[in-house]
């Protein structure tokens, strides 16, 4: 008997595509949500932009007592921002991200200032990343400047001269704001689009695998006369139709936000070439099905559907996580990342992404680490589904 | 017909099978009984092809299992407590997908399904999806899977278990029949009854090893008692099977 059926890698195919698609609920929720992640990500973004600009333009401090300390307000006025009076219960506001950080002015303020011993209080909270961190910055750049100012006419006063003050001047060109904002933008879309294509042909990795020993349904299909690699195959095929379909959904959902929906924040930090939507393509098409096999495999030991799950879930969290210890490490690109599945595929796509030079090995080495993660995973496979522990042992 | 020859098979140090030895004849049926975790299952599951054999042999047709597995898948029909079936295809669906594993052409498992389907009256659940189905509509659905390449060997562990009366009753009728076209039919139970009711010969197995083996008067007989159940109980609990020898190899006897 050929190890390799056509006929029966085929007849498997076609029934586990048509069992699957089936299956509307979990069909419905991995198609619409790999076509949704797209815009919404992408509108997101945009509107997360936005609100970081705004603020920066507004020029507003919140300021609670400022008639206590006029010299401030004088300031503040000639910087051109317009003081506002904080909300009664910004203390609690401030907690739950709802408001900007606030300057509060003692009563005293002004004899102490002539003193010399003056203080404010700054309230915020730094554990948030929304309304308040951009405040704090604003109201501690005005702070310094304050100080400086008050201070260089206080030694004027004493006869000092001012460039003693100052070791080196500097001059601030704000390169910072654009850049970081691309580099979050550069690392979400690919991660999302990798973790798309492992979520996705999860569910139908693990049914077809653990969910045909719950079923009782594995056992007489061993005992039709076909090669169980060609089963695999079959079995593995469908997986990967499932994980590079939504791939190609997801890229679709990108190119149609991009391309529909006026976006200008966002399309001054991503606007992607054909080139580019191919160099996606050909990093991400073999990943879902390479990290599809690998499930499979992971999912079989899995008894029930849920204990699979569970398996299932620990390879996702960890390569999910892949990624993310890399960007706080700091990682820097090179060339051993490459042979590291999900990390390879990053710094591929990022790179895309950047429109920074790409040669034949970013694309050939992921590539052939996944080919090999494809054929050692469906070996094993094929090696488990012989054991009678697999075949026979039901929850 | 169905060979076993001093069959033996461990998991771990537990000895699930130690040397049973029967022969099936061709053109009736045999029951296999014994008590629950008698061996029964893996000698049934050796037999078609499933469970590797430590040691002995078994010829199913003719043909080795060790050896020629898949000519023996090609020829014999096995049933066993898994009869999981996909819930989101249709009984017919659920069917093809085995006879085009098969490589049977659509036209001649059509005909077969039919035939089996009028059979054992279940047309109104061939085209329906076989969620929620009955624990009697999932075995009928199961039956006709195993059946679609018309299996000269049909091989059944415990198939009533867990159905009704009319479903029983229907696939006792269709055991009857393959048996009257001439096939080789294994039939195992726990229950004495259902295997005196079937079965033209009876082989008793009890902690892995054959204890008796006959006719259900010779079992009778044998035993001295005047009840089955009785009878059943006495042979299970024997050491050794009693010479009887006309059908058994002679390393038993």
């Amino acid at each position: 008997m050929n190890v390799l059926n056509f006929k029966t890698i085929f007849t498997v195919l076609k029934k586990e595509l048509r069992d699957h698609l089936r299956d509307r609920r979990t069909a419905l929720m991995i198609f619409v949500s790999s076509i949704a992640v797209g815009p919404l990500v992408l509108i997101g973004m945009s509107y997360f932009i936005s609100s970081i600009e705004e603020k920066a333009e507004k020029k507003e401090v919140f300021v609670l007592n400022i008639m206590h300390a006029p010299q401030l307000a004088n300031f503040f006025a000639r910087q051109d921002f317009t003081i506002k009076e904080p909300k009664p219960d910004f203390r609690a506001l401030i907690g739950q991200g709802k408001h900007d950080a606030v300057l509060v002015v003692p009563d005293d303020f002004s004899e102490k200032f002539v003193t010399g011993r003056a203080d404010v209080e700054l309230v915020y909270d730094d554990t948030r990343q929304d309304a308040s961190a951009q405040s704090i910055g604003i109201i501690r750049r005005l702070m310094t400047g304050f100080n400086r100012e008050v201070s260089t006419q206080r030694l004027l006063a004493h006869g000092v001269s001012t460039s003693l003050l100052r070791a080196v001047e500097v001059q601030d060109t704000n390169l910072g704001t654009p850049a970081q904002r691309a580099a979050m933008l550069l690392f979400i879309i690919p991660w999302l689009a990798l973790i798309v294509g492992i979520t996705g042909c999860m569910a139908v990795a693990i049914d077809m695998t653990a969910g045909e020993r719950e079923r009782g349904s594995l056992e007489p299909l061993l005992m039709n006369p076909i090669a169980r690699p060609s089963l695999i195959l079959g079995k593995w095929l469908a997986v990967a139709c499932y994980g590079m379909g939504i791939v190609l959904l997801l890229l679709a959902g990108f190119a149609a936000t991009l391309t529909f929906f006026p976006l200008p924040k966002i399309a001054s930090v991503v606007s992607l070439s054909p080139a580019q939507y191919f160099g996606f393509a050909v990093m991400l098409l073999p990943f879902a099905p390479a990290i599809g096999a690998l499930q499979m495999l992971i999912a079989t030991f899995g008894r029930s559907f849920k204990e699979a799950q569970t398996y299932v879930s620990y390879l996702y969290t960890v390569v999910s996580f892949i990624p993310v210890i890399a960007m706080f490490t700091q990682l820097k690109d090179a060339t051993w990342q490459l042979f590291v599945p999900m990390l390879g595929q990053m710094m591929v796509l990022t790179r895309i992404l950047r429109g920074e030079h790409l040669e034949a090995m970013h694309f050939l080495i992921p590539l052939s680490v996944c080919v090999a993660m494809t054929a050692v995973a469906i070996a094993a496979l094929t090696h488990l589904m012989a054991k009678e522990k697999i075949i026979f042992g039901r929850s | 017909m169905i060979e076993v020859r001093d069959l033996k098979k461990s998991f771990g140090s537990v000895v699930a099978v130690d040397g049973v030895s029967f022969v099936a004849k061709g053109g009736a049926i045999t029951g296999l009984l014994g008590p629950n975790g008698a061996g029964k299952t893996t000698t049934i599951r050796m037999i078609g092809t499933l469970v590797g054999i430590d040691s002995g042999s078994v010829v199913v047709n003719g043909l080795n299992v060790a050896t020629e597995a898949d000519a023996v898948r090609r020829t014999s029909g096995l049933l066993t407590d898994a009869r999981g079936l996909y819930t989101r295809m249709t009984a017919r669906e659920n069917i093809r997908y085995y006879a085009d594993l098969r490589g049977i052409d659509a036209a001649k498992s059509d005909a077969t399904i039919a035939r089996y389907v009028s059979l054992l009256d279940m047309q109104d659940i061939l085209d329906r999806r076989t969620e929620g189905f009955s624990q009697g509509e999932k075995m009928k659905v199961a039956i006709v899977r195993t059946l679609v390449h018309e299996p000269s060997h049909v091989i059944l562990d415990e198939p009533t278990n867990g159905l009704d009366v009319m479903t029983t009753r229907a696939l006792r009728e269709l055991v009857k029949r393959l048996k009257d076209e001439g096939r080789t039919v294994m039939f195992s139970s726990h229950i004495m009854q259902e295997v005196a009711a079937l079965c033209d010969e009876i082989i008793i197995i009890s902690r892995g090893r054959v204890t008796a083996q006959g006719s259900t008067d010779e079992l009778l007989a044998m035993s001295g008692k005047t009840s089955l159940e009785d009878a059943f109980v006495c042979l299970a609990e024997m050491e050794n099977a009693p010479a009887r020898v006309s059908l058994l190899p002679k390393e038993v006897a």
